[in-house]
């Protein structure tokens, strides 16, 4: 087996003594997709979270790339330095900045120079098929799966090392869901894109995983799977 | 649901016709007679004597607003991200100066100078400022408003979508999230309760009065009491109440209930600063505690202890101690009533329509004491039944109403919304009335809240000056009249004890919250 981009080892996370992630190991590969699932509350947003360094383990390590990120109640490594993308359930677009605003913010983070920066923001727009009469627009001013769209540009114009969607469709109607599934399908093959996705949806789970990964009350279930 | 012919109709109608007339009656009144007189209206204007008065009101205004914002905005951000220990106790003490009297604060930084030209050298004495003066009257409102911006602030911060901030952290440091995307979401809350600030000065009849600031809300003061000419503080009320109105509706657009509203993301706000961070932020605290709560109180207490028998002091007072006490009780109760009425129905309303209610609310809190104060004589100063409660202890009463009960109102629908319609409607489905599912399923839900509501109100209505030394009846006197008019007359330590006596009776409940709060939460 090759070394793993992404390693969780023994990883505890509890809120008020509650369990939310119970000594969960886990390794992805580079360009794996990981789809996890399992019913609410079984731990699979802190999982993300822990891996986005939005939350800090109790006990146990994440490495990244071959490099600790996290240890024992401390982020070794900032947010911002892990190299991420997330699209979170509900989106979190930012209201009081247009769609080119929201994704010149990510770029303008990386202090990426301007004629790439601009380069990037428009492959971004283009790969997820964001219409260019829709970038000086606000959040509120989109319907759901634009919204849906520009939360993935988002999270992709960064170019990541990692991409982490929390439950992204959860909102969106069955035939947009099914739509913008198949796309973010073809997204991942065409960029080999390393990606952890958490959903309760065995469709989404079957389109875009290589491995199933099964949670429940924190723990990872003896039911997951290797995938195709 | 409850349908026209229930309870609920007869109980909102009423509240809201009681509402019209105690509140918005005079407003109007003095708005139309503005209007009526178009040529007294310029003469005030253009006039070089009421040009200083404008200036002096816009300087009072602008440098409350901006000084209290400096200081107030800050502590804002320390109590809703850096960690402190007892915060909600700090937070509780914070907010105090707003719920003392202002001309306390005002008499407080008066005796505190008397007090530094005792102790400090010839040289040094020189060099302090004199109270007496424009700036005096700004560093005492900066110290009773300061509050408003702070909790603005922290409410705004707190409203911030977890998730909004969290997603910049991802790819962005933390400072560049603060300025990018956390600040451009809490602004707006912070420049209108800038806004409200400034109106809230200009509107501040007795720190200016008691400093000997010209502005226009003294002015009309002395147009109507010393001058007995009721015709030209109605002019001078005007141009107030015009820019009083303005200021306080483009506040209210941006900030309507946002004060009253709080909302925490599921795991708590991400950007919190180093601890680093701790020391200073402790420091500024500890700094704005004592220089806005502790010394000022120091201050007033030494002179009080000067003075030859505080007990005999007290007891020249006791009859408008009681007065204060009996009309504020009264007066509190009857708003909180009025407001629970109003509350649920602006609770029940359609957004936009309540939103435009929040507004009116907002800029009737805001209008000059004074000027309301004048108002209020123009509509009850009549003929019977409208003479009827005129030149009665019933007048003190109106005016805490026709001051308070906006705010109270508005503080009460945000209360109200957190009781969800489908409670109602089951209640409703099971054969429950109307008065008794308020009663049973959503007036027991908010009682906390409408108990603070209460108090709040007893608190305000204990120390208004501005309305009531207009209505009050003729040799009937309530303390914080009685303090207004001793200053001009009677020993600083006479003044001093009952300025005491009264931060005592409001601050006393103040800090048994405190200290409950922070034993509570343990931080």
């Amino acid at each position: 087996m090759t070394a793993a981009f992404l390693r969780l080892i023994g990883v505890t996370k509890s809120y008020d003594g509650r369990a939310g992630v119970a000594g969960v190991s886990l390794d992805v590969a580079a360009g794996e997709s990981v789809v996890v699932v399992g019913p609410s509350g079984s731990g699979k947003t802190t999982l993300l979270r822990l891996v986005a360094g939005l939350e800090r383990p109790d006990a146990g390590e994440i490495w990244l790339e071959g490099r600790t990120v996290a240890g024992p109640k401390r982020n070794l490594v900032a947010p911002h330095e892990r190299g991420l993308g997330f699209v979170f359930q509900d989106l979190a677009l930012w209201p009081h900045l247009t769609v080119r605003r929201n994704l010149e913010f990510v770029v303008g983070s990386a202090a990426v120079p301007k004629v790439p920066r601009t380069e990037r923001i428009e492959e971004a727009l283009r790969l997820c098929r964001i219409d260019a009469h829709l970038v000086d627009r606000y959040p509120h001013q989109l319907s759901g799966g634009e919204q849906q769209r520009v939360a993935l540009a988002r999270a992709l114009v960064g170019v990541p090392r990692l991409l982490l969607l929390d439950e992204p469709l959860s909102s969106l109607d069955p035939a947009l869901r099914v739509s913008l599934r198949g796309e973010l399908a073809s997204l991942r093959r065409q960029l080999q894109l390393t990606m952890i996705y958490v959903t309760h949806d065995a469709e989404d789970a079957a389109v875009l995983a290589d491995r199933t990964v099964v949670m429940r009350k924190g723990r990872i279930g003896p039911d997951s799977t290797t995938g195709a | 649901m409850w349908g026209l012919r229930s309870s609920r109709t007869l109980a909102i109608g009423s509240a809201a016709a009681l509402f019209v007339v105690v509140s918005l009656l005079p407003v109007l009144y003095m708005f139309a007679l503005a209007l009526a007189s178009p040529g007294a209206w310029a003469a005030t204007i253009l006039d070089d004597r009421q040009r200083g008065l404008l200036i002096n009101t816009t300087a009072l205004g602008v440098g409350s607003a901006v000084f209290a914002t400096a200081i107030g905005a800050p502590l804002g951000f320390i109590l809703s991200r850096v960690p402190l220990r007892f915060k909600s106790g700090l937070r509780v003490t914070l907010m105090a100066p707003l719920l003392l009297p202002p001309y306390v604060i005002a008499l407080a930084w008066i005796y505190l100078e008397g007090t530094l030209r005792e102790t400090l050298p010839a040289a040094a004495v020189a060099a302090l400022p004199d109270p007496y003066t424009l700036g005096g009257a700004i560093v005492a409102l900066t110290v009773v408003f300061y509050p408003l911006s702070m909790i603005a602030t922290e409410v705004g911060l707190r409203r911030v979508e977890t998730r909004l901030e969290e997603a910049a952290l991802l790819v962005a440091r933390p400072g560049r999230v603060l300025w990018r995307i956390t600040w451009p979401l809490v602004a707006p809350g912070v420049i209108s309760a800038a806004l409200v600030i400034f109106v809230l000065s200009i509107s501040e009849f007795s720190v200016p009065g008691l400093l000997r600031v010209r502005v226009f809300t003294t002015e009309i003061f002395t147009a109507f009491a010393a001058l007995y000419d009721f015709g030209r503080a109605t002019v001078l009320g005007a141009p107030l109440l015009a820019v009083s109105i303005a200021v306080a509706a483009a506040a209210a657009f941006h900030v309507r209930d946002r004060v009253f509203v709080t909302s925490r993301g599921l795991y708590g706000s991400p950007i919190v600063p180093s601890e680093a961070w701790t020391v200073t932020a402790a420091a500024f605290t500890g700094a704005a505690i004592v220089l806005a709560l502790v010394l000022p109180l120091a201050a007033i207490a030494r002179e009080a202890f000067r003075a030859d028998s505080m007990a005999a002091v007290l007891q020249g007072s006791s009859g408008a101690v009681i007065n204060s006490l009996v009309a504020a009780t009264i007066g509190a109760t009857v708003i909180t009533a009025i407001a629970i009425c109003l509350g649920y129905a602006r609770a029940r309303t359609l957004a936009r329509r309540g939103a435009a209610v929040d507004v009116l609310w907002i800029v009737l809190f805001t209008v000059p004491s004074t000027v309301l104060g004048i108002g209020l004589i123009g509509v009850w100063n009549r003929p019977a039944p409208w003479g009827w409660f005129y030149g009665t202890s019933a007048m003190l009463v109106i005016g805490y109403v026709a001051r308070f009960l906006p705010v109270a109102a508005l503080a009460v629908a945000a209360a109200m919304r957190s009781v969800p319609t489908s409670q109602e409607e089951a209640a409703a489905v099971s054969g429950s009335r109307w008065l008794r599912t308020m009663a049973h399923i959503v007036v027991p839900q908010i009682r906390l809240g409408l108990l603070a509501v209460w108090a709040i109100a007893l608190i305000l209505s204990f120390g208004e000056v501005g309305t009531s030394i207009l209505v009050a009846p003729a040799g009937e006197s309530t303390l914080p009249i009685r303090v207004y008019t001793m200053t001009a007359n009677a020993a600083p330590g006479q003044v001093a004890t009952l300025a005491l006596f009264q931060s005592l009776v409001i601050l006393g409940p103040l800090v048994v919250v405190a200290i409950v709060l922070s034993t509570r939460n343990g931080r």
